[in-house]
């Protein structure tokens, strides 16, 4: 087995199998330590990929040429489109996973990939050669050298699980926790902070009433993930629909100091957004219920996941609790819920590629970022292994910017506000939302992760001719006229006219448009949101335009912030910690005012800060 | 540019002889400065009036004291600028103060420039940008209308209007975006009727502030009213009058007036800037052909104009061609020479004019066309309350935010995606931020500032 990598990632969850990939693809041979090549890709919690904004940045993973989106759709078991009642940019895909399948998917797809090598083994300490980073040793002892180490460690720092007062250390369920790591992660002065999360119990399929739930269907046909997938044909299972009752939410408060989060036992900050079961009961006490889904995690296992019912309380209240729902009276819980606390490194301490400003070398990604969820961690694998990867090789930095993609809007976040709670992504932290779409993903990427190696030949052919297919449709949109009364009316205000669609003018026959047929309904979504939508587009890339004047003013390495008058200590500080590579960033950063970014503007010019183009573009 | 951390010095009391003048030191090294130049040997107790004297210490040969002060000492951050500030209450003698100045640059404070404390009240927090621009305006302000109008600013009003509209906005677009981000959950957070009702309620209190719009405008800018005429009808007797003092020369030849002369006056509140010109007619020499056609271009920014007619003599075709030239502008005829024997009457003229008779002579009848005047300017009436929104910036910023509601009331009637609506909501937010300054760019701080005086 070779001991010496351009790239070495440590961890193989979402996070780090976008990294492998995709810093193998940039050119760079890799390195992927894991415990063990069964487990790559593991979903421990919720068996779905995407949801609203999760569900756009699979979108961009996939349109920048890495892995997810393809991965989900070969495997997925139902589909869906969120959120179709209302426009384009919010419309986002989301997938039932058989978690087997996409675990094996993913793992015949790395192993297919001629730069990658397994590296089985725990990792233990990160090492350190002359301030940068030389290589990683394992707790075994065998050291392995790289130019650079992506640590995606997920949940596993220090990770503790809580079971009502059983606690047991590991990073999920069965898994043993990384205590080494983690230390050796502090000790490279990485500011660090502790977080929560939390799973539901896992129910026997053969022991549930379905037929007291009203049943959850697919799409018909799936709209899919990837740009690269043809038409779905495939049978779709369903899931089901529950909610809780007053005996349920008894149960709960009955039980309340049984609950290590309620009793003190647990520290971590958890997400509000995804609320456990004793908090959705605790802190909404004039909801009589909350909707919960039953959700198969593969088409030929067992487990039934409880969607929106993660607890921690002890397991026989929680197989009392689970009985009390109607329809469940019988139902076997083949594991229990938990919560789990972990340590996170505060992703302040990170550059907009994910590398740590105080050891050059070292990228971090996933959910040891703060982070919560499949796609967030995937997104910023992809974002760490393509820089690792060029950095390996001696290339320039590559970012997105906050009006480009959702993964520019989540690295941006992330690396200027850091964490107090696990970081979810939503359509509302992008600013230019209207501008970033599933369906102009590949359009507003894939030329991006061409340019860099990402993208195959394969994927550029196809997206070459469905980009032709768009152009032409659009000036034909722009130009058609549609006779009404005697009278040719310009297509684009008919279009325009309220609940009018592209597709109800193209099927009764009064436009008419160019598709694959495979991907008809998103590529007519583009054509039509362009038109349709033509002055709020216009709008938001106004406003773009003028955000980026202050993002391409960028500040130099090494400002002295401290030397800037005018600026509050606490501003001097906050600064210095996150180190904004652009003016606009700076403004970003909690607690900087634009007085603030007045000031420190003026310095940045005086001090003779090269513009050198700008990071985002 | 700002560099808005070192110690900074000007007179802050206007130029000129005054009993009294004022010298403003503000930053880190106030305290320090100040010292230095009294003869106080004891710290100054903050926010207590210390008599003490200014000690020359470049004097030769011995320092001496060159005024007796009261220095005031108010410790950061409950100051003027949120910094240590000390103020120095000398004798008003110009060089007195231009001393004072000099030795505190000698102690290391340097020059204040033009608004520069007042921007550090913004930078420090201590005013919002629509209180610094108060400020401004009430320094600047000429009558007590105007000066209401800023202060009423610089206390908050607008201030809070702004910000109950802001977060009655944030709380809509809060409810809107829960509804986009957990659409699993089946959750309604607002329906579109609530969405249509508030949005045409913030819609409604926009446009409230705004319809003061106008009138604020003029009491804050005050206007333009150019007085016309051929020559030798009495346009600068008139003015004179109206001014209240000689500052037009009148003699009894046609065409002394050739160069404009302004002057402003308060007209119940409104600060009118009253221009008076050569007289119009086909002129004799080229300095008078010159003050013509400067009459003729002051007319272009009039907000009204007085058009001055001797009605003891018959209208000749010079008059004539003025009204003509005039005929479209917001206008009083003036009769003058009420006080001679009339030659011709008002009937001869179109009717539907506003027409007063006078004498600028005797001031008989120059009250009516001060009401006249006015009644033009602002309508029937009188600023009774005080407008809120004066200033042009503020204006231009609300129409704004009126414009983007009405676009997202017309996206929720046509029950458009949330995100549409939002997108026109955010843009609404935007400017109302701007206002207060809570979004702004150094441009447009600078820009703001440059309209101050050193000292303020």
């Amino acid at each position: 087995m070779p001991t010496d990598y351009d790239v070495i990632v440590v961890g193989a969850g979402h996070a780090g199998v976008e990294a492998a990939h995709a810093a193998a693809r940039v050119g760079c041979t890799v390195g992927l330590c894991t415990l063990s090549a069964e487990t790559v890709a593991q979903m421990p919690c919720n068996p779905a990929i995407g949801g609203t904004a999760k569900g756009h940045l699979v979108r961009e993973i996939d349109a920048l040429g890495g892995v997810m989106g393809e991965a989900i759709d070969a495997t997925a078991i139902q589909f869906k489109l969120l959120n179709r009642s209302r426009g384009p940019a919010v419309w986002s895909p989301r997938a039932q996973a058989d978690k087997q399948r996409y675990r094996d998917w993913m793992r015949i797809k790395l192993e297919a990939e001629p730069n990658i090598n397994w590296i089985i083994g725990r990792a233990g300490s990160v090492v350190v050669d002359g301030g940068r980073v030389s290589g990683v040793e394992l707790e075994s002892g065998s050291r392995f050298s790289c130019r650079t180490l992506v640590v995606t460690a997920g949940t596993f720092l220090n990770g503790l699980m809580h079971i009502g007062p059983e606690q047991v250390k590991g990073g999920r369920a069965g898994e043993q926790a990384s205590h080494q790591l983690g230390e050796s992660l502090k000790k490279l002065g990485l500011v660090w902070g502790r977080l929560k999360t939390g799973t539901p119990p896992r129910l026997d399929r053969g022991s549930i009433d379905f037929s007291k739930f009203e049943e959850e269907l697919g799409d018909c046909p799936p709209v899919p993930f990837s740009f690269l997938t043809g038409a779905i044909e495939r049978h779709q299972v369903c899931c089901h629909h529950l909610h809780t009752t007053d005996d349920v939410h008894k149960l709960v408060r009955a039980n309340k100091k049984q609950s290590p989060l309620y009793n003190g036992q647990i520290k971590g900050i958890g997400p509000r957004y995804c609320p456990s079961l004793e908090d959705k009961v605790m802190r909404f006490p004039d909801r009589e219920r909350h909707h919960l889904f039953l959700e198969p995690e593969g088409l030929d296992v067992r487990e039934i996941y409880v969607s929106g019912c993660s607890m921690s309380l002890p397991r026989e209240i929680q197989q009392e609790i689970i009985g009390a729902f109607p329809g469940l009276e019988d139902a076997v819980m083949l594991r229990p819920g938990y919560a789990v606390e972990y340590d996170f490194i505060q992703p302040t301490e990170l550059g907009p590629t994910l590398e740590a400003h105080k050891v050059p070398g070292l990228f971090l990604a996933g959910q040891i970022n703060g982070t919560s969820g499949y796609e967030e961690a995937a997104a910023q694998g992809l974002v760490a292994g393509i820089n690792a990867g060029r950095r390996a090789l001696g290339l320039e930095q590559w970012v997105l910017g906050r009006s480009e993609a959702y993964l520019g809007v989540l690295v941006d976040d992330l690396t200027t506000q850091g964490c107090l709670e696990p970081y979810r992504m939503f359509t509302s932290r992008a600013e230019h939302r209207l501008l970033l779409r599933i369906d102009n993903a590949d359009l507003r990427l894939t030329a991006r992760g061409r340019e860099i190696g990402l993208v195959s030949d394969e994927r550029w052919e196809r997206f070459e001719a469905r980009r032709g297919r768009f152009e032409r449709n659009v000036v034909r949109l722009k130009n058609a006229t549609v006779p009404e009364q005697g009278h040719a009316v310009e297509a684009k205000k008919v279009l325009r006219r309220p609940g009018e669609t592209l597709e109800g003018l193209v099927q009764r026959g009064l436009v008419e448009v160019e598709t694959a047929d495979d991907s008809a309904s998103v590529e007519l979504s583009s054509v039509e949101t362009l038109v349709k939508y033509e002055g709020y587009l216009r709008r938001q890339k106004a406003a773009v335009s003028r955000s980026l004047q202050d993002e391409r003013r960028r500040i130099p390495d090494g400002f002295p912030y401290g030397k800037v008058p005018g600026l509050s200590r606490e501003i001097v500080v906050r600064l210095s910690e996150v180190e904004p590579e652009t003016l606009g960033q700076a403004g970003r950063v909690p607690g900087v005012t634009p007085a603030a970014v007045a000031v420190l503007g003026a310095y940045v010019r005086r001090w003779g800060g090269v513009v050198k183009g700008g990071v985002a573009t | 540019m700002f560099r808005p951390d070192d110690t900074i010095v000007a007179v802050a009391t206007p130029q000129g002889k005054g009993s009294l003048g004022i010298v403003r030191i503000s930053g880190p090294e106030a305290l320090t400065v100040a010292q230095g130049l009294l003869d106080h040997a004891e710290q100054l107790r903050p926010r207590y009036a210390t008599l003490a004297r200014i000690i020359d210490h470049l004097q030769a040969p011995t320092p001496s004291g060159i005024d007796q002060v009261i220095a005031t000492f108010f410790p950061r951050p409950r100051s003027y600028t949120g910094e240590d500030v000390v103020e120095l209450s000398s004798h008003g003698s110009p060089v007195l103060l231009e001393r004072i100045v000099g030795l505190a640059l000698l102690k290391g404070a340097r020059l204040a420039e033009p608004g520069e404390f007042t921007l550090r009240a913004f930078m420090n927090g201590r005013l919002d940008l629509v209180q610094a621009e108060a400020v401004a305006d009430l320094v600047n302000a000429v009558t007590p209308l105007q000066a209401r109008v800023a202060f009423d600013q610089l206390e908050g009003t607008m201030t809070g209007l702004i910000a109950r509209l802001d977060g009655k906005l944030f709380d809509l677009i809060a409810r809107l975006e829960a509804s986009l981000d957990f659409p699993e959950e089946g959750y309604h957070f607002i329906k579109n009727r609530e969405v249509v009702q508030s949005v045409e309620e913030l819609l409604k209190q926009v446009r409230e502030l705004l319809s003061g719009a106008a009138s604020g405008r003029l009491i804050r800018e005050g206007c333009q009213i150019v007085i016309l005429g051929t020559p030798n009808v009495g346009k600068s007797t008139l003015f004179n009058y109206l001014v209240g003092s000689d500052r037009a020369i009148v003699t009894s030849e046609a065409g002394t007036t050739r160069d404009l002369i302004t002057e402003v006056i308060d007209l119940d509140g409104l600060a009118v800037t009253l221009v008076d010109t050569a007289g119009i007619r086909t002129a004799e020499g080229c300095v008078e052909a010159e003050g013509v056609s400067r009459a003729r271009h002051a007319i272009g920014v009039a907000a009204a104009v007085i058009v001055v007619l001797d009605q003891s003599r018959v209208l000749g075709p010079e008059d004539w061609a003025v009204l003509e030239e005039t005929a479209t502008m917001p206008r009083v005829l003036v009769l003058n020479k009420a006080d001679c024997s009339p030659s011709w009457s008002s009937d001869s003229l179109v009717g539907g004019e506003r027409v007063v008779s006078l004498s600028a002579l005797t001031g008989n009848g120059v009250c009516m066309l001060r009401e006249t005047l006015r009644e033009i300017l602002v309508g029937v009436n009188l600023l009774r309350d005080t407008p809120r929104v004066a200033n042009i910036r503020h204006i231009n910023l609300l129409e704004r935010a009126a414009s983007a509601l009405e676009s997202a009331k017309g996206a929720a009637n046509e029950a458009a995606g949330e995100e549409f609506i939002l997108a026109d909501l955010d843009r609404a937010r935007a400017a109302l931020e701007e206002l207060t300054g809570k979004r702004t760019s150094d441009d447009v701080l600078q820009h703001i500032f440059e309209r101050f005086c050193i000292g303020k």
